[in-house]
C-alpha cells in the first residue's frame, strides 16, 4: 500500500468535491439568507406549529422554539436537507469503491498488478472519504462564509461543527453501500439495497422521534440519521457518545466489506 | 529450452454455481509450462480457457487443487507473483475516460517504478503504432487492444499470461505482435497464451494444450497439433464435371466427403496431391482452391483419431 491508488481516486473524482461542495454551499447560502429575515423564519415556525409531530420531524425541525433563532433555523433546516443530499453522494461513492469498476471489467486489470485487495479496498475507501471531507468542508465554508458576508447573527462556530457533523453520518452511508457491494456483487441489486437503507433509516428516525414506546425507540436507534444532531450543538446537548457509535458502526461494515471482499471471486 | 517450469498446475478445479445450477468450469487440470516457451492454450469458447487464466490470476478462487507460478503459490502469494507477470484479459476494459499515458503513468505507480516502465511503455506503444494521448473511449477496439499489450508488457515481465491477445489488431500489427513474441523468447522469458487463432499458434507457439468442456485432452508440440494432413479442396470446371469424375474420386482412399454443385466439387482430401491432380486432368480446370482445415477440424481430428484424417 503506498497511497497510488488513493492518489488516482482523487485525481479521478476531485470534481465531484467542487459539484457536490458548491451545489450544498448554494443551499446552505440561500438558508443563509432566509435566516437574515426573523419575520420568515417565524412565519415558518408558526406554519410547522399546526403540523403533527411526523411531519414537523420531516421538515427536520423537533424543536419550534428553536427554530425561531437564526442558528437553530439554519442548523435544523440546512442540516436535515444535506444529510439526504450526502446521503446520495455517499450511496454513489460506495459503488465506486468496488462495484463499478468490477461490473466494468476494469478490476480484473487492477488485481492482476502487485495491490492485495485489502489494500486497494482500503485505499479505495480512504480516496472516497477524503473527497466526502471535501464536500463536507466546502459546504461548511461557503454557509458560514454566507453567515459572515450577509451579516447575520448567528454562532459560525455552532454552524460550523453542526455541518461539520454531517461527515460521520457520511461515510457510514459509503461504508454500507461498498459493503452491500462487495457482497451482493451486482451493482443494480447494491444500489437498490443502499437506496433501501437511506429511505428506510429516514422513514424509522421520522417516525421514531414523532411516536412514543419502545418500538418508536428501537427505530430511531437504528437510524443513522438520529445521530445527526445539529440542534444539540446549538443546545449545547451534543453528546459525542452518538458519534463514535457511527464510528464503530464504519469500522465493523469495512471489516465486513473487507472480509467478503477478500474471500470471494471477482467478476462472478 | 530450459526444463524449469514456470508454471506448475496441480489437480485444478472450478465449479460454479451450487446445487442444480452447479457447472464444472474446470475439470482436475495438470499442467506445466517451461521457462522460455511460449504456450498456446487451445480450446472452443466455454472449454475453460479464460477460468484457467481467472484463476492463475487469483481473480478467482479454486473449488480444489492448487497452481504455482515461480514456484510460488498462486493465492497466497499473489501479490509478488504479479510483479513479474504480465497480463491482458480476454474482455479488456479500461478506464474510458482517462488517456493511456494516464492510465500507464497509474499502472506504472501500482508497479512502484513510473520513470523506467514509462519509458519501456513508450517505446512499445511506438512499436504497435498507438496514439497514447488519446482517451480510452476515442481508440478502437484494435487500439485498446494495443494499449492492453503496452501496459501488460511494459515493465518486461518474466511471464505475460495473454487471453486471445490478436483479437482485433489488423495483420501488419499481428506479424509486429509476433515479433516481440519472438523476442520474449529469445530473451528466456515465458508466455501463456489464450487462442482460436490456428495461424498464430502455428506461428509463435512452442507447445499446445487443447482444452475442451474443462478438461486437458491433450499436450503437444505445435508441429504435432497443427500438422494435421488433410485439405478441403474446392475445383470448378469450364463448362460440366467429366464424365465418371465422382466414381473416379471415390474410388481414390484419399478423397472423402465430396461433394457437387454444377460444374464444381468439394471434397476433403488427405495426403499427396497428384491422385486428385491426374483425376481432375480429363476436364479443364477453371479454379482450384485448397483451404487449411479450421482449428475446430483440427479439434476434431485429434480427439476422434479417424483413420481418415492423419495427425
Amino acid at each position: 500500500m503506498n497511497g497510488t491508488v488513493v492518489g488516482n481516486t482523487l485525481r479521478t473524482s476531485w470534481k465531484q468535491i467542487l459539484y457536490w461542495g458548491l451545489g450544498l454551499g448554494v443551499l446552505g447560502l440561500y438558508i443563509d439568507f432566509i435566516a437574515m429575515s426573523p419575520d420568515i423564519i417565524s412565519g415558518y415556525a408558526d406554519l410547522l406549529k399546526s403540523m403533527p409531530p411526523a411531519m414537523l420531524q420531516a421538515f427536520g425541525a423537533s424543536d419550534i422554539a428553536l427554530l425561531t433563532t437564526a442558528e437553530g433555523w439554519i442548523v435544523s433546516v440546512f442540516v436535515s436537507e444535506a444529510a439526504i443530499f450526502l446521503s446520495v453522494f455517499a450511496v454513489m461513492a460506495g459503488l465506486n469503491i468496488t462495484a463499478n469498476d468490477e461490473q466494468s471489467g476494469v478490476m480484473d486489470v487492477i488485481l492482476s498488478l502487485p495491490i492485495s485487495r485489502g489494500a486497494y479496498l482500503l485505499e479505495r475507501w480512504i480516496g472516497f472519504a477524503l473527497i466526502g471531507l471535501g464536500i463536507v468542508l466546502l459546504c461548511a465554508l461557503i454557509t458560514v462564509g454566507g453567515l459572515i458576508g450577509m451579516n447575520v447573527d448567528a454562532p459560525q462556530d455552532v454552524i460550523l461543527k453542526s455541518i461539520l457533523n454531517l461527515y460521520p453520518a457520511t461515510l457510514l452511508v459509503m461504508t454500507v453501500t461498498g459493503l452491500l457491494a462487495t457482497s451482493l456483487r451486482r451493482r443494480a441489486v447494491a444500489i437498490g439495497a443502499a437506496a433501501a437503507f437511506v429511505v428506510v433509516s429516514y422513514i424509522f428516525n421520522v417516525i421514531g422521534a414523532a411516536a412514543s414506546g419502545a418500538i418508536a425507540d428501537l427505530m430511531e436507534s437504528v437510524s443513522y440519521f438520529s445521530y445527526i444532531h445539529g440542534e444539540a450543538f446549538v443546545t449545547g446537548t451534543y453528546d459525542p457518545v452518538d458519534s463514535v457509535i457511527i464510528l464503530v458502526a464504519i469500522v465493523l461494515g469495512f471489516a465486513i466489506s473487507l472480509n467478503m471482499f477478500v474471500s470471494r471471486d471477482i467478476g462472478v | 529450452m530450459a526444463s524449469e517450469s514456470v508454471l506448475e498446475i496441480s489437480g485444478l478445479s472450478k465449479t460454479y454455481g451450487a446445487g442444480k445450477m452447479q457447472t464444472l468450469a474446470l475439470n482436475r487440470l495438470d499442467l506445466s509450462v517451461h521457462r522460455g516457451e511460449i504456450f498456446g492454450y487451445l480450446g472452443p469458447n466455454g472449454a475453460g480457457k479464460t477460468t484457467t487464466i481467472r484463476l492463475l490470476l487469483d481473480l478467482i478462487r479454486p473449488s480444489s487443487g492448487s497452481a504455482r507460478i515461480f514456484g510460488l503459490d498462486t493465492r497466497a502469494d499473489s501479490v509478488e507473483i504479479h510483479r513479474r507477470i504480465g497480463f491482458l484479459p480476454g474482455e479488456l476494459s479500461l478506464w474510458e475516460g482517462r488517456t493511456g499515458d494516464q492510465i500507464i503513468h497509474y499502472v506504472a505507480s501500482v508497479r512502484g517504478d513510473t520513470r523506467g516502465i514509462a519509458k519501456q511503455a513508450g517505446e512499445l506503444a511506438e512499436q504497435l503504432d498507438l496514439d497514447t494521448s488519446k482517451r480510452v473511449r476515442d481508440l478502437s477496439s484494435g487500439n485498446k487492444r494495443k494499449l492492453g499489450l503496452v501496459i501488460a508488457m511494459m515493465h518486461s515481465p518474466a511471464l505475460l499470461i495473454l487471453d486471445e491477445p490478436t483479437g482485433g489488431l489488423d495483420p501488419l500489427v499481428q506479424q509486429t505482435f509476433h515479433e516481440m513474441m519472438d523476442d520474449y523468447r529469445a530473451k528466456g522469458r515465458t508466455v501463456f497464451l489464450s487462442s482460436h487463432v490456428l495461424s498464430e499458434v502455428q506461428a509463435i507457439c512452442d507447445r499446445v494444450g487443447i482444452l475442451r468442456d474443462g478438461e486437458l485432452k491433450a499436450v503437444e508440440s505445435v508441429e504435432k497439433i497443427t500438422n494435421v494432413e488433410f485439405h478441403w479442396v474446392d475445383v470448378t470446371f469450364r463448362d460440366t464435371l467429366p464424365a465418371g469424375l465422382q466414381q473416379q474420386l471415390e474410388s481414390l482412399p484419399s478423397i472423402t466427403n465430396i461433394s457437387t454443385n454444377g460444374a464444381r466439387v468439394r471434397m476433403r482430401m488427405a495426403g499427396d496431391f497428384d491422385p486428385l491432380l491426374r483425376a481432375i486432368s480429363s476436364g479443364y480446370v477453371e479454379t482450384l482452391h485448397v483451404e487449411e482445415p479450421s482449428l475446430e477440424e483440427i479439434f476434431l481430428a485429434f480427439y476422434s483419431g479417424d483413420e481418415e484424417t492423419t495427425i
